[in-house]
């Protein structure tokens, strides 16, 4: 099945206003916006779409206080959508909806939408590293760091993740319904899925859980390079906003991370530059710690030499 | 208690005047200058109440997702924005979300006679 990856996530939330602001300050961009609701979308055309929790039209949570209403995912072709329509009617309801996708249900009770993919193909080169030696080198003159005031976009909607009560249940759903294949696995937590479209290392990462944290971790999108995705972090903190764990990288998946509050009851995060997997990847298992999840965590250090203001043999608190 | 305007009694910190949080508000503050707020006060029904920014979900995680925005939009909870768990706000008990029946620390605070708001440092 070719799904391709996430196409959008629909959010139910008490403070439309409040939400769309942090949407635009994480760097995606609005597109219908009322007081109602909106969407906002990174340059790819993925999206994170907003509505009032008690906009009728929601599909209900998989459990109250989860505000993640709808998970979609795209698809590549009319065969693919058919083919799920398909094998998920064997045991379960499937809407077709007026505009062509399909609406089902997960076996952990998350609402999925599949609709053709409508991403915008776009071709803006990543951040590339100048090596000695090297055979891919950033043109003459051009910067490494992000210059003050320069634009900076998510790209492409990357991952959500879930906790889930049953989690063998919830990945062999994935696995033996969708035909997701697991990249990694957190042994005891749960696996890192990537769909038959996609070769990111995770699009859904499973999180065994108990009951009572059923819902949402997190959810995030790709940027550029991890230069680009941490300076918009640096800005998204002085616009007041809550760092929660980062920036650093994960291992699993080689991804730069920073993670951050949010107003959706889950963390958003920022990610960079994440490892690609074909068929031909043997699924790695690790144990889940902090040590195991981040090969490093950086700090920003204010100051580093002496100078104006600054004690004599630096800062180094 | 006895103090002056800008000098606090040894073991009390001012934080601000009382009347600059009103009804269904919350602000963070930072009194030792950690870079991050180790408490937020809110103000529920006419009474202060001030709690350490600590979820009891994940240890020490701080829980508002901007600046001094602790509540939910109506300002009946204390909203952890982590994972979205929601807190009585004069109780601290946790009502909804991953650490049910938990409860925030709580830290004393008191208002003097010319209004201005100290806590327990
Ligand atoms: S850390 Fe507060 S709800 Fe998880
Ligand atoms: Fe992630």
């Amino acid at each position: 099945m070719k799904i391709v990856g996430l196409e959008s996530l629909v959010f139910g939330v008490d403070d439309i206003g409040g939400a769309a602001r942090f949407l635009v300050d994480y760097g995606l961009t609005p597109v219908e916006l009322s007081d109602r609701g909106g969407r906002f979308e990174a340059m790819d055309g993925t999206a994170v779409v907003i509505a009032r929790q008690d906009d009728p039209a929601l599909p209900p949570g998989p459990v109250p206080g989860c505000r993640l209403r709808k998970t979609v995912m795209g698809v590549a072709d009319e065969a693919t959508l058919g083919a799920i329509a398909a094998e998920l009617r064997r045991d379960r309801e499937v809407r077709r909806l007026p505009d062509g996708s399909i609406e089902s249900i997960d076996d952990a009770g998350f609402v999925l939408g599949f609709q053709l993919t409508a991403r915008r193909p776009f071709v803006l080169a990543g951040e590339i590293s100048n090596a000695p030696g090297g055979v891919v080198f950033r043109p003459v003159n051009s910067l490494g760091v992000p210059p003050p005031g320069s634009v900076i976009r998510p790209r492409s909607l990357s991952h959500v993740v879930y906790f889930v009560p049953d989690v063998v249940k919830a990945e062999a759903f994935y696995v033996n319904r969708l035909g997701f294949r697991c990249t990694d696995r957190f042994t005891g937590t749960g696996p890192f899925l990537q769909p038959g479209g996609s070769l990111d290392h995770h699009t859904h990462f499973l999180i065994g859980a108990p009951p009572h944290m059923h819902g949402v971790e997190h959810f995030t999108f790709h940027f550029g390079g991890p230069s680009e995705m941490i300076t918009n972090g640096y800005r998204f903190v002085e616009k007041g906003y809550q760092a929660f764990w980062g920036p650093g990288r994960h291992i699993l998946g080689s991804n730069w991370f920073w993670y951050f509050n949010s107003p959706f009851g889950c963390h958003i995060e920022m990610d960079a530059d994440m490892d690609q997997h074909d068929a031909s990847w043997r699924p790695r298992e690790a144990t889940a710690s902090a040590d195991n999840s981040q090969t490093f965590l950086l700090k920003m250090r204010k100051k580093w030499y002496p100078g104006p203001g600054i004690p004599e043999n630096g800062d180094y608190a | 208690m006895a103090t002056t305007r800008d000098g606090a009694p040894p073991g009390w910190v001012r934080l601000c005047r009382s009347d600059e949080i009103g009804e269904a508000q919350s602000r963070g503050f930072d009194p030792g200058d950690e870079g991050q707020d180790r408490l937020f006060v809110v103000r529920w029904q006419g009474q202060l109440h001030a709690w350490r920014n600590a979820c009891p979900h994940v240890q020490g995680a701080p829980m508002a997702w901007r600046r001094d925005a602790y509540l939910n939009a109506a300002g009946t909870r204390i909203v952890c924005h982590a994972h979205g768990a929601e807190f009585m706000p004069d109780s601290g008990l946790c009502v909804q979300g991953p650490c049910r029946g938990e409860r925030l620390s709580p830290i004393a605070l008191v208002v003097d006679a010319d209004g201005e708001l100290f806590v327990k440092s």
